[in-house]
């Protein structure tokens, strides 16, 4: 795909931005707000399709290295794992750092949220899920690429 | 001949939507409900996550939620394995 | 008021919908579906739903419509370059 035009280039480099910091906001607040895991990394694997969008695939794929986005998957997937298996003695899940609602109104809570593992998972799969979709979109686009032999045409794919 | 057939099936699906319309429960009402009950009292008290959605997703229920990266992942896993680059091009 | 609301949204599905079987521009069609997708958040959201809604969103309307033009493209380019369907 060519890159678009001045303004829709333009219009990525205001807006793009705004994708990775609400993704971000949807992740981490993910036990207090509406929102979660998946669908904060589904928002902020949107960045790089706006990016692969507006700006073409050769400048997308020489800024960025696949190799990240499989190290964000791996990531996720083992931590969210681990902390599953974390709370073996009593079962499978279970929540072994929640702290009840009395004792956080009582005294205050610290750096881990109260609500335990149920926020840090949501972190691991936040960062799975974005490492994720960004792999399928980025190896769907470089399959062209596969299929391009003679030389580009223009809008070839209508039915008209 | 065909189209004869095509009328006679959309007015018998269509017959069968409206019916099946017409007899849903009212909104926010469920049938059954101690399970939502419980869960609803006891996300916040004993687990202090004020989303009840997540507290369900990622702990009373996280054995699905495995299910569910395992499903993400496999997904992954196909579509990079079909457009791979190999050595032979096409 | 927000009965209404629900008449509105569930009119523009249709209508959405409807457009999105009935162009014979592929990128169009594609483009009518990613409305489709933008209502069917809408509509969760009224429903008191706003975790679906911002999956459908994000997943509906950003993901899934870049795959179908890449999707497209690539079908493009493979009809140029090896006859493809005899035209």
């Amino acid at each position: 795909m060519r890159p678009l035009s001045v303004v829709v280039r333009t219009g990525c480099d205001l807006f793009a931005w705004f994708l990775i910091v609400f993704g971000a906001n949807v992740i981490i607040h993910g036990d207090v707000t509406p929102g979660g895991g998946f669908q904060g990394g589904a928002v902020a694997a949107t960045f790089i399709t706006l990016l692969l969008v507006a700006y073409g695939g050769k400048k997308v794929f020489s800024w960025v290295r696949p190799g990240i986005f499989n190290g964000m998957l791996i990531f996720g997937l083992m931590a969210f794992f681990l902390l599953g298996l974390m709370g073996f003695p009593n079962s499978f899940f279970y929540n072994f750092i929640a702290v009840p609602h009395e004792v956080v109104q009582a005294t205050g809570h610290g750096v881990i949220p109260p609500s335990g593992t149920i926020a840090l998972m949501d972190i691991a799969v936040g960062i799975e899920v974005a490492g994720a979709l960004s792999i399928i979109v980025l190896s769907m686009f470089r399959g062209i690429r596969l299929f391009r032999e003679g030389p580009m045409e223009e809008e070839s794919g209508h039915d008209r | 001949m065909k189209k004869i057939i095509f009328i006679v099936a959309a007015i018998i699906v269509g017959a069968m939507v409206v019916g099946a319309v017409d007899s849903i429960r009212p909104f926010g009402e469920p049938g059954a409900s101690p399970m939502d009950d419980y869960f609803i009292a006891s996300a916040l008290k004993d687990r202090s996550s004020e989303n009840v959605v997540t507290s369900i997703v990622f702990d009373y229920r996280g054995f699905d939620t495995i299910g569910e990266a395992a499903v993400l992942f496999t997904a992954l896993c196909a579509i990079t394995a079909l457009f791979r680059e190999g050595r032979k091009k096409l | 008021m927000n009965n209404m609301l629900h008449v509105v949204v569930l009119a523009l599905l249709v209508l959405s919908a409807f457009f999105a079987l009935w162009f014979k521009d592929l990128i169009s069609s594609v483009i009518s579906l990613a409305a489709f997708s933008v209502m069917t958040a809408l509509e969760f959201y009224i429903l008191q739903a706003p975790d679906v809604a911002i999956a459908e969103a994000a997943i509906g309307a950003g993901l899934s419509t870049t795959i179908y033009i890449i999707a497209i493209r690539a079908c493009g380019k493979v009809k140029k370059s090896d006859g493809g369907d005899g035209r």
